[in-house]
Parts: C-alpha cells; sequence; structure tokens
C-alpha cells in the first residue's frame, strides 16, 4: 500500500466466480505449468510445480472456490497460476485461475467489510467491488489457503 | 570504531575458546597434578578477554580478567585441582559463556555476574595468601578469610601482539576516568587497542588510581606513539614496550600458532554455503535438461559441450559437498562436559569415551544431532549406569562406562552412545506395552524393534512407571523424530544386567544423493540409493505371507512388501507381472518396494516443499528432474 487508503487488487476469473486478491499478496503470474501430484492429499491441491527451481505447491482454484471445471483446450488444461503470499509472505502456493482479467485500484476502507454473498463461503469474502459493471468478490486469501497446509 | 560486523566472529572464536576450556577443565580434573591444562585454560581465557576488549564488551572483559587472574595464580603456584575450584571453574566459564553470547545480541546489562566475580577474586586471594604462608607453615587449605581489598591490578599478561603500553596518570589529575579513556581514544587512532587492563569499567571504580595498560598494535614508532599518548594530558609515566611477545611464564609451553604459519582455514557464512548448495542444485538441474538435449540432438558438438559441462559441474558439486562438511567433534565436544555434570548430580561414576571424532557429515545434519544425541546420553546417565553400590553389588567396577561412537558405513554415518549399565527392563515394558495394548496380548518378548517402537510411543515414553523402574523412554520419541526427519533410523540393543547401545545412522549429506528413478503407473519416484540393499524382480523370487502381510524370502530372510501402487493410490493400469522390487536395509529392518519400473539411476538435488494437508508420511522431499517437472522422494524410514 504505497498510497494511504488505497489497495492494488488483481482481478481474475475462476469459473463463474470473478475475484481479487491484494495484489501486495501476489508473488508472480506464470502459465499453468506441469504438477506432481501429492500422494494423500484432497483432489484441490493440484500438486508440485517447479518454480525455477523451488517447489511451489499449487491449489486448484475451480475445486476451492466449488466452480465448474474450466473446459480443456488441445487436450492440455489451459489457465494461469498466480503465487500467492499465505501466513505473512512466510510461504508461497500458487493458486489456479482461468484468466487473470485486471489490476486495479480501490478504496482500503472497502476491505474488510465481509458480505454475505450467495454461492461462496461468507469467511472466504473481504469485500464485494464492482468493476465494468459486473460484481467481484475480494478474497480472503490465507482464510482459503492456510488450511491447506498442514503446519 | 564500528564493530558490529566483527561480533559473529568473536561469538565463533569465543564459543571456541570455551569448549577447549570444558575440555582442560575435565583433563585437569582427571590429572588434578598437571600443569598444562591450566596453561592452556589461561591462554583460552586471555585470548577471550583481548577479544572482549576489542569489542568494547566491558563485561565480558571483566569478567575474564577475573577468571584469569585467578587461573595466573594457580599457573604460578602449581596448584593441584580441587574439587572446590574445578567446580568455581567450571561456574565461572559458563558464566563467561553466559556474558559471551549476551553481549554479542546487545544484551550485555542483563548479566548477572556479581556473585561469580566475588567468587572467583576470593578464590584468588585466599590461594595467594596461602602462597606466602606456605614458606613457614607448610601447604594448607586456606579457610573462608573475607577479603578485606580488591586484588590489585595485575600486570597485562602477553601472547597478545602488539607493544604493551603502560600508563600512570598524575595522582592529582581530576577525572582520571575520562582522561584514561582519552588515552585510550589516542591509541586507537594509532592501531589496534587489545587487552586493556584494568577493564575500561573499573575505570569508574572510586578505588581507579589512574595506573593502566593495554597492548597496542600499531605500525607507529615507539616515541610517535608516546608523544601521541602524552597529548592526552595529565599523563604522569607512560612506557611503550618491544614489540616481542613477552614470555610471562608461557615457556615451555606449545607455543600458540605463529603469525607466519597462518591456518589455512577461513570461515564461511554458512548462509553462503546453502545459497552455494541452492545453486549447484539448479546447475544439476540444467546439467540433466542439456545432457537430454543432446541426447535427442545426437549432435557430437553439443555432446561433447554437454559431457564436459557434467564433469565439471560434477566435480563443482563434489566440491561444495565437501566444504559442507564438519567433523562430529564440533558437536560431540561439548557432551564430555554434561557427562560429567549431570554424573555428579545423580551421585554415578561415569567414564565417558568419544571416538570417531574427526568424521564428517553435512552441517545441516549435524547440527540437527545435538538434542537427539543429548537425549540418549541423559539416559545413559540416568537409566542406563547403575549407581555404585549397586554396581559392585553385581560385580561391576564402579564406574560405569558410557561410549559416543562415529563410524562411516556406505553412503551414511553410524553414530552410537553405549552403556554398561543395566540394560532395559523387558519385562516390565512387556507388561505395559500390552496393557496399553501396543502388542499382542500373547507376545512373550519383545524383539528391539519392538522395544525401540514401544519406547518411542509419545504417551509411553513420559509414562512414570517407565522412567522409575528401568525407563529408558524420556525423549526418546523426541530423538527418534529427529533422526527420522533427516532421513536417519535409530536402531536398539539392549541386554539385561550387561548396558543399551543405541545407534542412530544418518546419510552423509542431504543436499544431493543418488538415487534410484521408479516409474508407478504415470508418475516417478526418487529412492536415495542410501538405504537400497538390492533390487529383484517379483516373480522370481518366493512370495510368502507373513503375519498377514506379502513377503518375499531373500536368502533365507523374509522382507515384507510395500507395493507402492497402493501405498500411494495411483490410478492406473495393473501392476506388470515381473515388477521390480527395491529392497531397502536399515540395521535389522528390511522392505521390498514393489514399483512399475526403473528409469535408472542419477544424482538429485534435495529440495524441501510445503508439504499440504494429508501428504503421506512417505516423502522426505522432492526433486526436480531433468524435464524441469518435480518428482517425490521417498523416505526410506516411511517405508519401512
Amino acid at each position: 500500500m504505497s498510497d494511504a487508503g488505497v489497495v492494488r487488487l488483481l482481478v481474475f476469473r475462476v469459473g463463474n466466480l470473478v475475484c481479487a486478491a491484494e495484489a501486495e499478496r501476489v508473488r508472480e503470474i506464470l502459465p499453468r505449468l506441469a504438477t506432481t501430484r501429492i500422494p494423500g492429499t484432497p483432489p484441490l491441491v493440484a500438486g508440485l510445480v517447479n518454480v525455477r527451481g523451488t517447489l511451489v505447491t499449487v491449489v486448484e482454484g475451480w475445486r476451492a472456490l466449488r466452480q465448474p471445471e474450466p473446459p480443456a483446450a488441445n487436450g492440455t488444461q489451459s489457465g494461469t497460476t498466480v503465487l500467492l503470499e499465505v501466513g505473512g509472505g512466510r510461504k508461497v502456493l500458487g493458486f489456479t485461475v482461468d484468466e487473470v482479467v485486471d489490476l486495479l485500484a480501490a478504496d482500503a476502507a472497502a476491505l474488510d467489510r465481509r458480505p454475505a454473498l450467495p454461492g461462496i463461503d461468507p469467511t472466504l469474502v473481504r469485500a464485494v467491488g464492482r468493476r465494468a459493471g459486473q460484481l467481484f468478490v475480494v478474497l480472503d486469501t490465507d482464510a482459503l489457503l492456510t488450511p491447506i497446509l498442514s503446519s | 570504531m564500528d564493530l558490529s560486523q566483527y561480533a559473529e566472529l568473536f561469538l565463533a572464536e569465543s564459543r571456541e575458546h570455551l569448549s577447549a576450556c570444558n575440555q582442560l577443565l575435565l583433563e585437569w580434573e582427571r590429572q588434578p597434578a598437571g600443569l598444562t591444562p591450566v596453561s592452556g585454560l589461561f591462554r583460552a581465557v586471555h585470548t577471550v578477554k583481548g577479544m572482549a576488549a576489542t569489542m568494547g564488551y566491558a563485561r565480558v572483559t571483566d569478567l575474564a580478567h577475573r577468571m584469569e587472574s585467578l587461573l595466573d595464580v594457580l599457573r604460578r603456584g602449581a596448584h593441584p585441582a580441587t574439587d572446590e575450584l574445578l567446580q568455581l571453574l567450571f561456574r565461572a566459564r559458563d558464566a563467561l559463556e553466559r556474558a559471551v553470547e549476551l553481549s554479542v545480541v546487545g544484551r550485555e546489562r542483563e548479566l548477572e555476574v556479581a556473585e561469580i566475580v566475588a567468587d572467583l577474586d576470593h578464590a584468588a586471594l585466599r590461594l595467594a595468601r596461602a602462597k606466602v604462608g606456605a614458606a613457614a607453615e607448610g601447604p594448607r587449605e586456606a579457610g573462608g578469610v573475607t577479603p578485606s581489598v580488591v586484588p590489585p591490578p595485575p600486570e597485562v599478561e602477553a601472547a597478545a601482539t602488539g607493544r604493551l603500553v603502560q600508563v600512570t596518570l598524575r595522582p592529582e589529575a581530576p577525572l582520571k576516568a575520562g582522561r584514561a579513556l582519552l588515552v585510550l581514544k589516542r591509541a586507537q587512532a594509532l592501531g589496534v587497542v587489545l587487552a586493556v587492563t584494568p577493564p575500561q569499567t573499573a575505570f569508574e571504580a572510586e578505588d581507579f588510581e589512574g595506573r593502566f595498560s593495554f597492548r597496542l598494535d600499531s605500525p607507529a614508532a615507539p616515541d610517535e606513539i608516546e608523544t601521541a599518548l602524552r597529548a592526552a594530558g595529565d599523563v604522569a609515566h607512560l612506557t611503550v614496550g618491544g614489540e616481542e611477545v613477552r614470555g610471562s611464564g608461557l615457556e615451555g609451553l606449545p607455543a600458540a600458532p605463529a603469525e607466519g604459519g597462518r591456518s589455512r582455514h577461513i570461515r564461511v557464512d554458512l548462509r553462503r554455503l546453502d545459497g552455494l548448495m541452492d545453486l549447484i542444485g539448479e546447475l544439476a538441474t540444467a546439467r540433466g535438461r542439456l545432457n537430454q538435449l543432446a541426447a535427442e540432438r545426437r549432435d557430437p558438438a553439443i555432446d561433447d559441450v554437454a559431457i564436459q559441462v557434467s564433469r565439471l559441474s560434477s566435480d563443482l558439486q563434489a566440491e561444495i559437498i565437501q566444504a559442507r562438511m564438519t567433523p562430529v567433534w564440533q558437536v560431540f565436544d561439548r557432551f564430555p562436559r554434561l557427562v560429567r555434570d549431570l554424573a555428579r548430580e545423580l551421585g554415578k561414576q561415569v567414564a565417558f569415551r568419544v571416538e570417531g571424532k574427526e568424521i564428517e557429515l553435512d552441517r545441516t545434519i549435524l547440527d540437527e544431532l545435538g538434542d537427539p544425541l543429548l537425549h540418549l546420553l541423559r539416559n545413559a546417565v540416568d537409566h542406563g549406569i547403575e549407581p555404585p553400590a549397586e554396581r559392585r553389588r553385581r560385580g561391576k567396577p564402579p564406574e560405569g562406562e558410557i561410549v559416543l561412537t562415529a563410524v562411516r558405513e556406505r553412503a551414511s554415518v553410524a553414530i552410537t552412545v553405549s552403556d554398561d549399565g543395566r540394560g532395559i527392563d523387558r519385562p516390565k515394558i512387556l507388561e505395559r506395552a500390552k496393557r496399553d495394548g501396543a502388542v499382542d496380548a500373547h507376545a512373550e518378548a519383545l524383539t528391539d524393534d519392538q522395544l525401540l517402537r514401544v519406547l518411542a510411543r509419545p504417551g509411553f515414553s513420559t509414562a512414570e512407571t517407565v522412567t522409575s523402574v528401568s525407563g529408558r523412554g524420556v525423549g526418546i520419541d523426541v530423538a527418534m523424530t529427529r533422526i527420522r526427519a533427516l532421513g536417519g533410523t535409530i536402531d536398539i540393543r539392549s541386554e539385561p544386567g550387561k548396558g543399551t547401545a543405541f545407534v542412530l545412522r544418518l546419510p552423509v549429506t542431504l543436499a544431493i544423493v543418488r538415487a534410484i528413478i521408479a516409474s508407478v503407473g504415470p508418475e516417478r519416484y526418487a529412492l536415495p540409493l542410501t538405504y537400497v540393499a538390492e533390487t529383484v524382480e517379483l516373480g522370481t523370487v518366493t512370495t510368502t505371507v507373513v503375519e498377514g502381510r506379502e513377503a518375499i524370502v531373500l536368502r533365507d530372510r523374509v522382507v515384507p512388501l510395500v507395493h507402492l501402487r497402493r501405498l500411494l493410490a495411483v490410478t492406473s493400469d495393473r501392476e506388470p507381472a515381473r515388477a521390480p522390487i527395491i529392497v531397502l536395509e536399515m540395521g535389522d529392518r528390511r522392505a521390498g518396494v514393489v514399483v512399475d519400473g526403473m528409469l535408472g539411476q542419477q544424482e538429485i538435488v534435495v529440495k524441501g516443499f510445503d508439504a499440504p494437508q494429508g501428504t503421506l508420511p512417505v516423502f522426505s522431499g522432492a526433486t526436480i528432474m531433468g524435464d524441469g517437472i518435480p518428482a517425490l522422494i521417498l523416505d526410506a524410514g516411511g517405508l519401512l
């Protein structure tokens, strides 16, 4: 947050849901990478990917947000992986989205109002914004991703 | 002078000297008449004092100074070790260690040293007096004479470099402390000031008479120094000594390494080594990719380069791994003191021996090893070794023995903690394990393996009944968890009345290992060769069922099978008829891991990953394969 009171948000689409995450938490935006399954983990964990020599666990966005599976293009899955900092930047997790839509600035005071919204677990919603006449959900990425890491 | 950049170096070197102090004190305890340990102690403490003075850690300097004074009296008087003296010096050493650690992190003020300082001064004075009286009365233990005066500031001992500068301020000079500091400041402008005596803190004391000395390492000529220092004002008398290092009673002792024969070692920040290791890891990955490309292109020119790059990066990798290797004494050296203290506390007599000190392990593994070993040694003293009376009754020598050994095995190092104590009371443990349901109710005896498993159960280990009877429990679960996390194992051997041994096996290095790459359905897994004994094929060996588990018989030994496909829930077609079995061996335990195929052997770079919830506890990390895709590394300990 460089300017007081203003936060920058990365807006992306997962299934039918337009969501946003604080841009400050976004480490990197990457194409979808080849994953290695981690036996024993729930289906929403896509697996491990190699980000320039560092291993990152990737979470399947559509499963985490209970959205329909994105259609496969040319037999391979399309989409984008957003690397998000979790727990104050101590860990990084990948989160797959269908597409990245926009980067925009929003009023910080509007965050953390935690309104209820149909179709999404209220504990994951920090705020609701509006962009080009469309509603989007500002996700509580910590609440969404921290439980996935065991410790 | 900003010295903060030297703080870490100061800490590292001080720790070494303090560790040496422990060894020397133990040596002196064993040979109370010996003088060598005292001289060594004096030198070590003196060095710490000198460094602390340079760093401006006044309290460390002061404490070291008092300790040094006492050691000086002992040295000159050729005093034999007494129990009281040893206890005092051990205490002082510990206090000095604490002082060093706190000073470095800027918490010097929290130090409580008044008591130990008083005890040291008291002892020094008493011994000095006893010596004076000795001529007339013969040797006697000085009684509890309370000292009425602070011992006089002893002259500066040598063993430091630079010129000795002795200063006396005018008796009528006001603010002697300020004046003295001014002299030091001027000296610092000329060079490095060492061994300020008395330490700067003492300048503030009421009885500071304005006499002090220090060593000055400076290229300036003596008369230049004198002129510069006298300019501080109020100096009544000032001498600048020659450059040679004075003997000061150290004659006949092995000299400290001379400047010319400088050690060929340098200190490297561990983080640098870790960084290098990460880079070399990436290089190894890139090398794999290059080799793959070269194989696909079939271009001899590319092939040549690929081979050369491969060789160079392998050599580089080997060098860096070697640079990370650290001899085990760096961790083992603190144990003799610990065992001694514990034995005293518990009223046991213990001879402690360390073997294989020079065996090397990766620094990271070694650092993690301290606590588990501590637990095991504690157990050995507390529960293993019997009290002297009991030992005599059993026809054993009253002094028990504990041996800590490091031995290099194939790609691992075995560290053994053994004692000749009473051994583990198996019937008691068995009874208890049956009650807990840890073993079958009809079991008649516990094998070593079962015994360990029972002892390592967290709830079991802390159970009071176990520890008070013959217990071995406390800490074994902790030790086991740590060792397992490092990719190692623990084994136990125990014989009633004869003793117990714990064997820890650890990989020599964590960072890069040679591994078999196995395929299971469409997936690949790496199995480090460290614990691979051999490979056989399913269908060519006899299979059987033991205790409900599928197993194979290999040279008359039953080896239970683990079907990776089932364990990891790999969804795909059936296991091939002649599936390879990778036989793992860890101490006495074995298991056959059934996979679909073996893709070859290669060096893999072990990387950690944040295991998500639910991850099966059979992975020790992951690696990046030649094609850039990660593969998980199977943990032999977890599979056995």
